[in-house]
């Protein structure tokens, strides 16, 4: 048997700081394919509400509780924003410069980053990434001052409010939190390279089925490579890529190598799929291309 | 330029003269009328766990042996510009103002 003990060195743990907030822009069908860096975030308050009780009585005692549904939302706090943010603000930019306010608000993703530190490593410990989905932001006051004896810049204030997104097996929900120090170090690179995009992808939020099944360490994630395709012979050069199986949409054969198109002025569709279970293609990832030989 | 060059610059043409001086030495000869100022704080705000954004505080002494100078007023209206006190030293007036620049 263990006897506990309390702060002991190495494990006073704490959480500060806010950063490297993202604002994810979603798509026509609700995916969140590009992402905008925040600047000037100032503070970021969670306000999950709901869970409440309600007690039942029966028998002349107290029977059971019955909690409400929970709901998330949070206050975001920044010195700026960006001219993205506009439209989910409820403004809309008729012409560049030319803002119009009072408009339909759009919902939004959001990440953030926060700290976790110990009485070792300090604020370097480990962080935190929180990532939002189904955000709304409520208007919210702007106190323009005039500048006096004293330098301050004004802090805009928005209230967000969120719809649950679909997770498979559990709840839907707005919020996940991920922590870099309980994570397999390749995962987290995996989801900070879709999180803040990377030389070739831009940024963009997962699906909360992605993220958990990403850290479920069931799965690997990998990006199929698109064929490279001579036109004028009609050659079409399939990759090599781990994880990855290439097959011909007309007959769904599986191909490697080379696929000659044979008729000039014909198209096929090569199309890419994981070879199995074990591994995931990237969220946006394109899994098929239409190649056309000359006539 | 610089942001203390540019000050140096405006309290120059504040004065109509060169005897601006920024932390002057004490073996430096003053001519008078004058503007002494110096570093005192600094004014940060902080976003993003870094700071965001920051003024320098400088301590700025109009010293005048005409009591009834223009030239405080001139400094007094400065963006970010407050009176701190007043004093008599040597029959020369000093006005202190601190100026966030």
């Amino acid at each position: 048997m263990a006897i506990l003990t309390w702060d002991q060195s190495g494990q006073r743990y704490y959480e500060t700081g806010v950063d490297r907030g993202v604002l994810y822009i979603p798509n026509g069908s609700g995916v969140y394919d590009d992402g905008v860096a925040w600047n000037g975030l100032v503070s970021v308050t969670e306000t999950p509400s709901g869970a409440e009780s309600n007690a039942q009585y029966a028998d002349n005692i107290k029977y059971l509780n019955l909690l409400s549904a929970e709901d998330f939302g949070a206050t975001l706090e920044a010195f700026t924003y960006p001219d993205e943010f506009n439209q989910f603000d409820g403004a809309v930019i008729s012409s560049p410069g030319v803002i119009v306010g009072q408009q339909a608000r759009k919902s939004f993703g959001l990440s953030y980053r926060t700290r976790i530190g110990n009485d070792v490593d300090g604020d370097s410990h480990g962080y935190k990434l929180h990532l939002i989905y189904g955000a709304s932001a409520s208007p919210s006051e702007r106190a323009y001052q005039t500048i006096n004896d004293s330098p301050e810049a004004i802090t805009f204030s928005w209230e967000i409010t969120t719809v649950p997104v679909a997770v498979t097996g559990l709840r839907p929900t707005s919020i996940i939190t991920i922590d870099s120090t309980k994570v397999s170090p390749a995962d987290l690179t995996a989801l900070e390279d879709f999180l803040y995009g990377t030389a070739g992808t831009d940024p963009s939020l997962p699906t909360p089925d992605f993220v958990l099944t990403l850290f479920s360490g069931s799965q690997t994630v990998v990006t199929p490579t698109t064929p490279t395709f001579v036109p004028a012979t009609g050659v079409i050069t399939i990759p090599s890529v781990t994880g990855v199986r290439y097959r011909r949409a007309d007959t769904n054969a599986v191909v490697t190598g080379t696929v000659t198109i044979g008729v000039a002025g014909a198209t096929l569709v090569i199309t890419a799929e994981p070879v199995d279970g074990t591994y995931v293609f990237a969220p946006l990832s394109d899994d098929d291309w239409s190649f056309t030989r000359n006539p | 330029m610089g942001q203390r060059q540019q000050l140096q610059t405006i309290l120059v043409d504040i004065l109509g003269s060169n005897n601006v001086y920024f932390q002057p030495p004490p073996s430096i000869q003053l001519n008078y009328p004058c503007i002494i100022y110096k570093r005192d704080d600094e004014s940060n705000q902080f976003a993003n766990n870094k700071r965001y954004a920051h003024k320098k505080k400088y301590l700025v002494t109009v010293i005048d042996s005409n009591p009834d100078s223009l030239i405080p007023d001139k400094v007094a209206d400065l963006p970010l510009c407050a009176f701190d006190r007043f004093y008599t030293a040597n029959n020369l007036n000093h006005d202190v103002y601190n100026l966030f620049f």
